[in-house]
């Protein structure tokens, strides 16, 4: 029944390539789950996903969307346009005789997004087919030097031609990028308007894009991928969005939708960049993270995301996110900063062979997916995946996977583990499918120290919190032995990124890059200047949120504006995000200020003996970040009800192949465990969505907020 | 291991294969199963019944002769180029642009290279006329010998009998 004095206030999705999750959350924190198969019409699958969340509360999206305050949306649709490159039809104007560096990839594309051994190899590096193809893309003469002077003025006749044949050829868009147009942009500007005119003239309406209006910022590959894509993938998306809004709208939502970006932020789908949205789905977690850290008080946590395909980390240090500022994506270099992420192709449901040379276990680099592993006969595999080894030991219920919508033939994957991997290897056949999960947990585990002890931590610093589909049941395996303060599983682990993405900020982010340098030998009036043109960047920027706040009626009240800047030493490659200690900035004293907050940090970041004032400073990028308050979901709060589980939550028990021997684990269901509770493993939790594993050696409690603390004892 | 279906170990010889698989092909292990359906599927474009061994080029293989299994080179039109431990584009036809007007006809004026320094040598079938190679050495290099397999190792990796006259 809907309790009007307990409304459901917030909606993630998660629209994933398989499934897609819906997180409803009431104003006291208690939240439902909802999954459904992804459909080609998103709005479908949401709307079905609702309904089966709903459901466990016992009413509709009728009833309760018209009490919503919140929405938010990440998916892999955009994505997927991108990487089968189904987009629309986009031609591109860039300065005459460089028409081919856009195929070139900076000669990185090749590999970009490779296992390492494909690294390596020079013939499996491959070129995927431009965004723009080269028969769509023309040159115009025209030249600005690299400190923005004009060195060959625009011949506009050219324009006007390119614009001409490229409507003519059927192309749907035009994208304008021309050398070093993020330090002087008038080039760009007047062929959009040539363009338009043409485009006008021609009784045509297609849109024009020049990358200086998008992305002003250094590096020609990345910024014209990145303002190729919103011509690309997110006019596309855009449509698909208004759609979705227009269902819920028509079931009674007075909400906006937002989405996901790369950022962290979320952004409206009326956005001028939504090319910003491609990359959603694992920052969600991030963010979900990074908010329940704020909430519970922990600064420093290991985010670990663990699906079928793929196993995410990032880093929260002091409750800060660290951001890459050229991200990449879908073999792409992009200019759209990006949380920092590192991802290793090894998941749940990688395929298990044998490597015939060295007699030995590898696992993936591809994986199963939606078609689970050889104990699906349906899913049509006839490879051994990771999941049927959990399934031949105990880890997984085979009449309860994925809430018992698939039906499992256990014979048949523990025929295929023993003819695949236990007889070739001269094993037993839960000697070979535990040594899969022992090899997979610690390539894992490997990976979680490398990210951190590579940024200079230890994980002793780090609370790790574990979620994804599979993470509650690696969970342990992972992190044993890593020495983190403590391990989180929170109970909705499974739709964790729906949950980040509830959230995270209405927050718009704009990037300009700077060439600012300062030494101690700079002159006052040097610095001046210096303060004059980062302050110009910032009021440029902030026109552009504001331009961004304003399409979904908000005004220059509701606003919070950060600035921000990357700022290194002279002659450093490497540069740091900063917030700006003052919101503006006017004499050559607030130079001093910036430095000192960068200084401060750096000595942090790496060592105190590592900083080089001696090298002056430079700023590399103006950052301005506006945001508005949005309703959050509130973290359950729930009374403690002692160490032992109730009666209702033990449903079982089942044998369970651990540390070479079988074993009998308690079986509980995880939705009716109470705070307080304490399992002792060997025990299994289950839940609808995910299974989580307390082998022996471990302890987990759940406390008040519905979070698994998982101890090794 | 991966195992693939001759439909795909066909169109990899076509180059119709899918990017995924070639990556996969390339990335794992060879497939035990692939000698054998590779064979069959070069068998399967040719006319002649000799047993084909390996190839050594598009249309050029290594054949056991049904006549006395003698181990030769063999165009897919039937030609035989001699025993596979000779060189056989010393029984092709050969013709060699060597100046400016013949490199012409393949590469716009100015963007060829001097005749002078490097010459282009084609190789073609005297029976059906398909080109089967072309070197690009300087002028004065000897005829160049591309392969020269060891197949009586090749087929202990293989674990397979070989041919007797290897």
């Amino acid at each position: 029944m809907n309790d009007l004095t307990n409304p459901v206030e917030v909606l993630g999705i998660d629209a994933g390539g398989t499934m897609t999750d819906t997180f409803f959350v009431r104003a006291d924190g208690t939240f439902v789950v909802g999954k459904a198969q992804s459909d080609v019409d998103e709005a479908n699958a949401v709307l079905t996903s609702s309904v089966d969340a709903l459901a466990h509360w016992d009413t509709t999206p009728e009833e309760v969307f018209p009490q919503m305050v919140t929405c938010v949306f990440s998916g892999t649709a955009m994505l997927n346009r991108v990487v089968g490159r189904k987009g629309l039809r986009t031609g591109l104007i860039v300065s005459k005789g460089f028409e081919d560096f856009h195929r070139m990839g900076r000669a990185i594309q090749c590999y970009l997004g490779y296992a390492f051994e494909d690294r390596l190899h020079l013939n499996t590096h491959r070129y995927d087919e431009p965004l723009a193809h080269i028969h769509d893309t023309r040159g115009v003469t025209e030249r600005v030097d690299s400190k923005g002077g004009v060195v060959i003025p625009v011949r506009l006749h050219e324009a006007r031609e390119a614009a001409r044949e490229l409507v003519e050829q059927g192309c749907k868009a035009i994208v304008i990028s021309f050398l070093s147009s993020y330090l002087n942009g008038t080039h760009e500007r007047a062929v959009r308007d040539v363009c338009l005119e043409v485009i006008k003239e021609m009784g045509s309406n297609i849109p024009v894009f020049a990358s200086v209006d998008y992305y002003p910022v250094r590096k020609e590959t990345h910024r014209t991928n990145t303002t190729l894509l919103e011509a690309y993938a997110a006019e596309p998306s855009r449509k698909i969005l208004a759609n979705l809004s227009q269902r819920m709208k028509d079931v009674g939502a007075k909400y906006d939708v937002r989405v996901m970006a790369s950022h962290g932020g979320t952004i409206s789908w009326k956005a001028k960049e939504l090319a910003r949205t491609l990359v959603s789905g694992p920052i969600g977690g991030v963010m979900g993270s990074r908010y329940l850290a704020e909430q519970l008080g922990y600064e420093n946590v290991a985010c670990s995301d663990i699906g079928g395909t793929s196993f995410d980390m990032a880093l929260i240090v002091k409750g800060k996110v660290s951001m890459h500022q050229d991200g990449d994506c879908a073999r792409l270099v992009l200019s759209l900063p990006l949380v920092s992420m590192d991802t290793i192709g090894a998941g749940a449901g990688s395929f298990v062979r044998i490597d015939p040379y060295s007699n030995s276990l590898k696992l993936g680099p591809d994986s199963a997916g939606y078609r689970v592993g050889t104990c699906w006969p349906a899913g049509g595999v006839d490879t051994v995946s990771v999941t049927d080894c959990h399934i031949i030991l105990g880890y997984l219920n085979p009449d309860n996977f994925l809430g018992g919508i698939l039906e499992l033939d256990v014979p048949r994957a523990k025929q295929c583990v023993k003819e695949q991997i236990a007889d070739p290897l001269g094993m037993s056949l839960e000697d070979a499918a535990a040594g899969v999960i022992e090899l997979l947990d610690l390539s894992l585990r490997q990976h979680l120290r490398a990210m951190i002890s590579a940024k200079g931590y230890s994980p002793s610093d780090f609370v790790c919190f574990s979620y994804g589909g599979g993470g509650p049941v690696h969970a342990y395996g992972y992190t044993m032995g890593l020495g983190f303060k403590e391990t989180i599983v929170p109970a909705w682990a499974a739709g964790f990124s729906a949950f980040g993405c509830a959230t995270a900020d209405f927050e718009y982010r704009y990037d300009k890059s700077t060439d600012i340098g300062i030494t101690k030998d700079s002159t006052t009036a040097e610095k001046q200047e210096a303060v004059n043109t980062l302050g110009a960047c910032w009021k440029e920027l902030a026109d552009k949120v504001m331009e961004e706040f304003k399409i979904n009626g908000f005004t220059e009240d509701d606003v919070t504006l950060t600035p921000g800047y990357r700022m290194q030493y002279l002659g450093q490659l490497n540069d740091l995000e900063m917030s700006s200690p003052l919101s503006d900035i006017g004499s050559p004293e607030d130079w001093d200020k910036l430095v000192a907050t960068f200084d401060e940090t750096y000595g942090r970041v790496y060592a105190d003996a590592a900083r080089s004032p001696e090298l002056g400073f430079g700023v590399t990028a103006a950052i301005m970040r506006g945001s508005v308050e949005t309703k959050k979901p509130s973290i359950p709060s729930e009374p403690d009800a002692g160490p032992n589980p109730p009666a209702e939550a033990v449903i079982g028990e089942r044998p369970f192949y651990y540390g070479r021997k079988w074993v009998t684990a308690k079986l509980y269901k995880m939705e009716s465990l109470l705070p307080g509770n304490r399992i002792t493993g060997p025990a299994v939790i289950e839940s609808d969505a995910t299974t989580y594993v307390i082998p022996t050696g471990f302890e987990t409690w759940l406390d008040g907020h519905r979070l698994f603390h998982l101890i090794e004892v | 291991m991966s195992t693939y279906t001759k439909k795909q170990v066909s169109d990899l010889v076509k180059g119709t294969l899918d990017w995924d698989t070639v990556h996969l092909m390339l990335s794992m292990p060879k497939d035990e199963a692939r000698y054998k359906l590779y064979m069959e599927v070069l068998q399967e474009n040719v006319s002649y019944d000799d047993k084909i061994i390996l190839a050594v080029g598009p249309h050029l293989n290594i054949v056991e002769s049904s006549k006395d299994q003698e181990i030769i080179i063999k165009c897919d039109c039937g030609h035989e180029f001699g025993h596979y431990s000779k060189n056989w584009k010393l029984n092709a036809l050969i013709y060699v642009r060597d100046n400016v007007e013949k490199m012409k006809e393949v590469y716009p004026e100015l963007m060829a290279p001097d005749t002078n320094w490097q010459v282009y040598r084609e190789y073609y079938c005297p029976s059906c006329g398909i080109m089967h190679d072309v070197e690009a050495p300087t002028p004065w290099y000897p005829v160049m010998h591309d392969i020269q397999p060891d197949l009586k190792t090749f087929f202990e990796w293989l674990d397979m009998p070989a041919p007797a006259k290897i």
